[in-house]
């Protein structure tokens, strides 16, 4: 009943006129950025961060959360239409989705896009209304041994899964790692890497290396990549699914829902793998796949659906036990954080106004963005005629305000313009920044929760086995970490024998097409 | 949108005595040295906001106390007294920043007595704060530290801990806190057997022992308050040199015969060379704010035990108190830099 009553205290929270309008601000800036590729959620709330330090911090989550799934509305536009994708987790909406456009049928693509991400959004919600406080319920149990295998499984995950090149990945993840060592250690007192400067005895500020990787790193990118000029598309007609559309699509958006919550919940997941799982799985099912990348709607509706519905229940794991699935989960936990607020197993109770709020915000905003995403396509796409040369330097300097402005340093200043510096060259050689700045945030999770197992259990290991939540944690990481490796050793020996005979290459097959349904549903 | 009103008398405030200052200006450059009484004792101050500069994060109970102080000196002083936080090393960055600071009275900090008498001991030598270069105003209030056992663990008292010797572990809120100093002393003299775990701070090592992880934990009261009501955790012991007047129940470690009284005491400094009527002046606003109705009941809500002692007191406390903690991890050979 208690929690009944909180639910419905959170929409009090929300329907306060402060936070239905930074909830409005949210979506419209979220749908912006959607248009314009390049600038992704993340990005963006690194930007915006310092905005949010004046308000409540209920009032500043509903807003960047806004940002973030406004932002998965927005990416289909331009998918769509100009077979530019707005953001990662719409690349795969433009194979179909853009077929679609050169048959004429923009308006049906666009539709059903909006309708399934508002189904996708909806249903990931009220998973996460009736999921979230289940977990947070088990939240006491997580003690150091737990956090440290989820922090385990979390690095693995995000550098193992994470978009582009897996050995890049993995660099990335470790560069994060060792920077989580600067500072004083937290359990001797010694100091690791702080060259004498004070600055640096608590080790490196999170929010710093994620403005200048995310933030300063895509500006300075995207001067460079913005060179090539966007033709603003022609006209859109009819936007309006019909039945038939609509009845075509449903079973892709069912799947894309359940598909995209529960990849979104895992560490690592999130908006963008849900989208290609999404796509996978519509193809793999149809009666014709030929169909698919020639206009299929279902291409689109599947993808659209899930990187909504993963984008929402990737809050579960941050507002639960503070872990950030993903790099925009990271930053809510740096606004939080810059809030006053650790997020953790503690939050839903301590904090049932904010959770509650936050999570019942995105039952509006999804319908705001519903009401605008249908009728005002054509005024967002206008948004791309904005140049470079004024976006760059406003946001550049919004950035260094936010920076100082958190903890008053110029050393923090300093270090928004070096991360910067090593986003832009790291997005340019092809490393994306993403796994870094988990694993840096993962990292002194992992070292402080492995040494204080270790203290727990006498210094034996064995300890993290008989704890069944640990001890399955840890099998799920083996698993895995060894499944590609696995893979790449059948691969290399069908690859020696060429001159097997044919039912045994039939039987490798099968096992790989298991092995990829068995690593999607990771 | 409370908070309006009072800015903008503040302001004005501010434009009247950067008037004053002007027309004293003129009156000096015109050589008529007209002003010199013996009444002008800190007249000429303040000229501007008076800043107090905070080591720790905004929202912990050190911010708290001193936007407390703030709002009743900056209704005295009739300057904006904006509280400044700058986090790190525990908050020995900004006390070396305002120590470095011109000792005009318009830079002060606001102290946790941690830095100088505990953690000192865990920490190299560069990193260790003293007082030698601040000049200490006023004390404030005092935080006390409790022991907490989990439900869990079916402590009742001390000496059903101590029943427990050789595998318990014991959460702490860090490296060269009062948290582990006074579980390290007590367990030492109480000849417990124990693993100290840090925690980076008072709330998660709470969160360790309401949920078992570890048996027991020392945070400050302020923090656990919420849990001793309901139920979840079990007060064994304050580390206050008397009873606690929110805990009238609870033992202190001292009544129980262990000389372990560790508190966090919390006073405004200022850097050394402050002129003797600017220090006089600071004194009386802190006194002001100190007495108003506002603030006395902010220390009820947040469970601070007022300790409102003068500026050399709080320095005689301290040493004294740094002294005497050096002299107990001598005698039991504790090292707080090893966990």
């Amino acid at each position: 009943m208690e929690s009944l009553q909180n639910v419905l205290a959170g929409f009090a929270v929300v329907l306060e006129p402060t936070n239905l309008l930074y909830c409005l601000v949210g979506v419209v800036i979220g749908m912006l950025i959607g248009v314009l590729p390049g600038l992704g959620p993340a990005a963006t709330i690194a930007i915006l961060l310092p905005l949010t330090y004046g308000v409540e911090p209920v009032t500043a989550i509903i807003m960047l959360a806004g940002i973030f799934y406004g932002a998965q509305y927005g990416g289909t536009i331009t998918s769509v239409l100009l077979r530019l994708p707005g953001e990662a987790s719409s690349v795969v909406t433009v194979l179909d989705g853009h077929a679609l456009a050169r048959q004429g049928r923009a308006g049906t693509a666009l539709g059903v896009a909006a309708v399934g991400s508002f189904v996708g959004g909806t249903v990931a919600i009220i998973g996460l209304t009736f999921l979230a406080p289940l977990v947070a319920g088990f939240a006491l149990d997580f003690g150091p041994p737990e956090y440290t295998a989820l922090a385990l499984l979390g690095i693995l995950l995000v550098s193992t899964i994470a978009s582009g090149a897996r050995v890049k990945a993995l660099i990335a993840a470790a560069i994060g790692l060792l920077l989580a060592t600067i500072g004083r250690d937290a359990f001797t007192g010694a100091e690791r890497f702080t060259f004498d400067n004070l600055s640096m005895a608590d080790g490196i500020d999170f929010v710093p290396v994620a403005m200048g990787l995310f933030g300063l790193g895509e500006i300075l990118y995207n001067l460079e990549e913005r060179h090539r000029a966007v033709h603003a598309p022609g006209k859109i007609a009819n936007v309006w699914p019909s039945r038939k559309d609509l009845k075509e699509s449903s079973g892709a958006v069912t799947r894309g829902s359940v598909l995209g919550f529960f990849l979104g919940i895992l560490p690592g997941g999130g908006a963008t793998i849900a989208s290609m799982a999404a796509y996978a799985a519509e193809k793999k099912r149809a009666k014709d796949p030929s169909r698919f990348g020639k206009g299929a709607i279902e291409g689109v509706a599947g993808p659209e659906t899930a990187n909504n519905a993963a984008a929402t229940s990737s809050f579960i794991p941050l507002l639960t036990l503070g872990i950030p699935a993903n790099a925009t989960m990271a930053l809510m936990f740096g606004a939080l954080l810059i809030q006053g607020i650790t997020p953790g197993p503690q939050l839903v109770t301590e904090h049932p106004e904010l959770f509650w709020g936050v999570v019942n915000s995105m039952y509006i905003g999804n319908v705001l963005l519903l009401i605008m995403s249908i009728p005002l396509v054509g005024v967002f796409v206008r948004i791309l005629r904005v140049r470079a040369a004024i976006l760059a330097p406003v946001t550049a300097l919004i950035t260094m305000i936010g920076a100082y402005t958190i903890n008053n340093s110029v050393f923090d200043v300093l270090l928004v313009v070096v991360f910067g510096a090593v986003g832009y060259l790291m997005k340019k050689f092809g490393f994306e920044p993403g796994p870094l700045v988990l694993a840096f945030v993962l990292g002194s999770l992992l070292e402080s929760s492995l040494r204080r197992s270790l203290l727990m259990f006498d210094g034996s290991a064995a300890g993290f086995f008989t704890r069944p939540i640990s001890a399955t944690l840890l099998v799920v990481f083996v698993v895995v970490a060894v499944l590609p490796l696995v893979r790449s050793v059948r691969e290399r020996r069908a690859a020696q024998n060429p001159a097997q005979d044919r039912s045994a290459q039939d039987r490798s097959a099968q096992d790989r097409s298991a092995q990829n349904r068995e690593e999607e549903s990771v | 949108m409370t908070t309006l009103a009072p800015r903008t008398l503040r302001t004005r405030r501010v434009l009247l005595g950067a008037g004053a200052a002007f027309a004293a200006l003129t009156l000096a450059a015109c050589g008529g040295n007209v002003a010199g009484g013996a009444d002008a004792a800190g007249a000429d101050f303040p000229t501007g906001p008076v800043t107090i500069t905070v080591g720790q994060d905004a929202g912990g109970s050190t911010d708290l106390i001193a936007r407390a102080v703030a709002d009743g000196m900056a209704e005295d002083l009739g300057v904006s007294v904006p509280v400044v936080n700058r986090a790190g090393a525990n908050g020995a960055l900004a006390t070396e920043e305002v120590a470095a600071k011109p000792a005009d009275g318009h830079e002060l900090i606001l102290l946790n007595a941690s830095l100088i008498t505990i953690t000192p001991l865990a920490v190299s030598d560069d990193e260790a704060v003293s007082l030698d270069d601040l000049e200490v105003l006023a004390g404030l209030s005092q935080d006390d530290y409790v022991l907490l056992a989990s439900a869990d663990s079916g402590f009742e008292t001390f000496d059903d801990l101590k029943q427990a010797s050789g595998d318990v572990t014991y959460g702490t809120t860090g490296v060269g806190t009062g948290s582990q100093l006074a579980q390290a002393v007590l367990f030492a003299q109480a000849e417990v057997e124990g693993t100290a775990v840090p925690f980076d701070s008072g709330s998660p090592a709470l969160t360790a022992v309401v949920g078992d992880q570890v048996q027991v934990a020392t945070v400050q009261l302020g923090e656990a308050k919420s849990q001793i009501d309901a139920g979840n955790v079990v007060p064994l012991l304050a580390f206050s040199a008397e009873r606690n007047q929110f805990l009238p129940d609870v033992p202190t470690a001292v009544e129980e015969g262990y000389d372990v009284p560790v508190s966090q005491y919390r006073a405004v400094a200022a850097p050394k060379g402050l002129p003797e009527d600017v220090r006089t002046r600071l004194v009386e606003s802190i006194d002001a704010a100190i007495a108003t109705e506002t603030y006395r009941s902010f220390n009820e809500n947040n469970l601070l035990t007022p300790h409102e002692i003068s500026g050399e007191e709080v320095t005689a406390e301290w040493t004294e108190l740094a002294e005497k903690y050096q002299a107990l991890t001598d005698e039991y050979d504790i090292s707080l830099a090893e966990g």
